[in-house]
């Protein structure tokens, strides 16, 4: 309860505060207000039909809107907000389905996936492979522990001290119901087999756990991708997928 | 589509390089809204097709696609015009001028006959020296005025093309003066409005050879369609970036007081014309703002917005109005006092606008509100009592995208008390808990969703506020129940830090190991 909360980011955090916006003529803030008035001119002279307006504002508009989408190593480009949506959601939702966590590849879902639940890939690190594959795409290298890729990710490319590939995603309220009854549960029994659950993963506790191993949920029945709750579902191509699609 | 074969028969030098062009560009119109036509409809300058003096002569051409037969046709007339133009002005004495007047007339009718003029292959068979001939002093006003028809409708199209006037911009402005007939004033205003029309350095060359005063004068009287195109050239000659010509204009005699007459009892195309004025002396100027916010000005803009149907009008009213607020304090701190009737009164005329159709107005309006809510506690509670909360956060969840960011702006306003110093601005905690028991959140943690940098900040922003500042720690839940969680672990695979950072940081403060554990 009395946990010690986490101040490292409260200094940089920048805060809401109210302040007055001002904007140059040619500030594209204006630019559909400015493109109404040459419009609005030339209405009558040009004999302007409400089709050619109506396609004229969505040119200008999707020149102004298109984004690529910002997730590492993605890029795409997308030709509106709206569909960065629909993007994210095709591209960037791979989540596991024995933990939800929800991951922006396969390849790191993949990864993720051996080093949480598979006990294969518990076994070979604690007999000294070097099984923890670095995250950047391309580079290849693997390392014996997650101290030790981790270190590379800071010195090697630049990613934050703070980045922390396990410690990543808070699962949902159901979820952690769900674990603080198992660890209740399993208490009477190896109290270790719970650290399984990768919340409380230790590199030591990992070690010791693949010792004290028990079946229960240790390997990846299958992988979803889509939002957490298409959790359970073999892989479903995207065609397939519900909402969007007509049929 | 037969190209070449029987166009190469027909085709003279002048027009070789020049038909092909033609042709391919008219046949592109026929088909959506082509790129020229997108090109020309979104430019600052205007075409003459019917004459100041309302001359009917020229039957306005039904459909303005030609084909491509007609198009060599009309290239070929306008050469041939140019011709008979130059022989015309060789000539002397009786009937010359008269031979002029129709050589000029004939020019002047090809380029008006359609949206896309022969400009090129009046340019080519060398039309701009003679048309400044035919603008010597002591001309008549018939010849003055074809030859600065003709040159407006040369000055409307591409940037070499309205280029092309330079050597004619001395004996334009010089007939701006008040010995000019009213229609040759005009015309050679709505001319130089084209030039000015076209971009920064025209501009300044205009400025540097005085052309400012004489407009302006032009825009004193309180009748006359002169009056409205002097209005809109000079609009298009300030519009900067540079300040210096705003900052001159204002300083006029005469011009403050025609504004503010203008703005209040003229006619709504006049009244638009001077709204763009205001718009771009309140943008550029800090000297014209301070001016303007101490007269009446905003009250007459108040008040022409309440009045107004017209987008037309509302747009640079409504934009003037956020630009003197944007641009000096003064505006919110001694004349848009909370409590006065003239803030109810702005209050109102931008709740107005947040109902309009128009996007442009919501946007722009919903800025505004946005700038009045950075003031003090009185003008958020002012803000936040009025009926434009209910509206804001119905457009927060329904509304396009650049709509939903500028009210996101307004409503987290609202939850800040104004900036003093150092440290994190206090919250102001009745507004925020009301506003997020209204259910604003989601609206917010949509943002965080967004591709958009500016957006996010925002969101995350708020998120922010959220989690701090909702009492009995209700924050951190509420937060989750909207998928807050989620939208902010995206994070960590962005590739902006900044956001990263913000990101990991509320979910590590907020949503660390013992979150949820004594449930």
């Amino acid at each position: 309860m009395a946990m010690v909360v986490d101040y490292k980011h409260e200094s940089s955090f920048p805060y809401w505060t109210s302040v007055c916006r001002r904007f140059e003529p040619d500030s594209p803030f204006f630019s559909s207000g400015n493109l109404e008035r040459e419009l609005l001119a030339k209405q009558v002279a040009l004999d302007l039909t409400e089709d050619e307006r109506n396609q004229l504002e969505k040119m200008i508009d999707n020149d102004a809107r298109s984004v690529f989408c910002p997730i590492v190593g993605c890029g795409a480009r997308l030709t509106s907000l709206e569909d960065f949506e629909d993007h994210y959601a095709a591209r960037h939702t791979a989540s596991c389905s024995v933990c939800s966590r929800v991951y922006p590849t396969s390849r790191l879902l993949s990864i993720h996936v051996s080093e949480a639940h598979d006990s294969f890939f518990q076994a070979k690190v604690a007999r000294g492979y070097a099984m923890y594959e670095c995250l950047v795409e391309g580079c290849g290298l693997k390392f014996k522990n997650y101290k030790g890729r981790q270190q590379h990710l800071v010195d090697k490319h630049k990613f934050p001290t703070s980045f922390d590939f396990f410690n990543k995603a808070h699962p949902s309220k159901k979820k952690r119901l769900k674990n603080q009854q198992k660890r209740r549960m399993h208490k009477k029994d190896e109290e270790t087999s719970s650290k399984m659950e990768v919340e409380n993963e230790t590199i030591d506790g990992l070690v010791s756990a693949v010792s004290k191993l028990s079946t229960s949920d240790s390997s990846p029945s299958n992988i979803s991708f889509g939002r957490r709750n298409a959790r359970g579902l073999t892989f479903v191509p995207r065609s397939i997928q519900p909402p969007r699609e007509k049929k | 589509m037969a190209d070449d074969s029987p166009a190469s028969h027909r085709r003279d030098p002048i027009k070789s390089s020049v038909g092909n062009v033609a042709a391919q560009r008219r046949r592109q119109n026929a088909v959506t809204v082509g790129k020229e036509r997108r090109e020309s409809l979104v430019r600052a300058k205007r075409l003459c097709r019917v004459g100041a003096t309302g001359d009917g002569d020229v039957p306005v051409e039904e459909s303005d696609m030609i084909t491509d037969e007609e198009g060599f046709l009309l290239d070929a007339q306008t050469s041939s015009a140019v011709e008979e133009l130059k022989s015309a002005v060789a000539c002397q004495g009786k009937g010359a001028m008269q031979k002029r007047v129709n050589a000029l007339r004939e020019l002047r009718r090809l380029l008006s006959k359609s949206e896309f003029p022969p400009v090129e292959a009046a340019l080519k068979a060398g039309a701009i020296p003679l048309l400044v001939q035919c603008l010597s002093f002591g001309s008549s006003d018939e010849q003055l005025l074809e030859a600065a028809w003709c040159l407006t409708n040369i000055a409307a199209g591409k940037p070499e093309e309205t280029k092309a006037l330079l050597p004619a911009l001395p004996l334009l402005i010089a007939h701006l003066g008040e010995k000019s007939s009213l229609p040759v004033a005009e015309q050679c205003a709505w001319a130089l409005g084209n030039v000015a029309g076209e971009g920064e350095e025209l501009r300044n060359v205009l400025l540097s050879q005085g052309a400012l005063p004489p407009l302006a004068r032009m825009m004193l009287p309180n009748k006359g369609s002169t009056v409205r195109t002097a209005a809109w050239a000079l609009s298009n000659l300030i519009k900067g970036p540079d300040p210096k010509a705003a900052t001159e204009l204002i300083k006029v005699d005469g011009v403050l007081d025609a504004i503010l007459r203008h703005l209040r009892k003229a006619y709504e195309e006049l009244a638009t014309e001077v709204a763009w004025v205001v718009v771009y002396l309140s943008a550029l100027s800090n000297f014209a703002t301070g001016i303007l916010v101490k007269s009446d000005v905003l009250q007459l803009l108040v008040e022409r917005l309440a009045a107004s149907n017209s987008l037309q009008l509302l747009i640079p009213v409504l934009r003037s109005l956020g630009n003197l607020v944007a641009g000096d304090s003064h505006t919110t701190s001694t004349v848009l006092v909370p409590g006065h009737e003239i803030t109810d009164g702005v209050v109102k005329v931008l709740v107005k606008c947040l109902k309009s159709d128009h996007r442009v107005l919501k946007k722009e309006a919903a800025w505004v509100l946005s700038n009045i809510a950075a003031g003090s506690i009185e003008h958020k509670q002012c803000i936040y009592s009025s009926e434009a909360v209910p509206l804001l956060l119905r457009l927060l969840s329904t509304a396009p995208f650049d709509i939903r960011k500028e009210v996101a702006y307004v409503l987290g306003n609202l939850c800040v008390a104004p900036t003093a110093g150092e440290g994190k601005p206090n919250l102001i905690e009745e507004h925020l808990v009301s506003l997020v028991q209204r259910g604003c959140l989601s609206g917010f943690i949509d943002l965080v969703r967004s591709a958009d940098i500016e957006a996010a900040r925002l969101g995350l922003q708020f998120t922010e506020l959220v989690l701090r500042g909702m009492p009995n720690g209700e924050g951190p839940k509420l937060v989750e129940q909207e998928d807050g969680i989620d939208a902010m672990e995206r994070y960590q695979f962005h590739e902006n830090e900044d956001l990263r950072n913000m990101a990991n940081g509320l979910v590590d403060k907020y949503f660390g190991e013992d979150y949820g554990i004594d449930e």
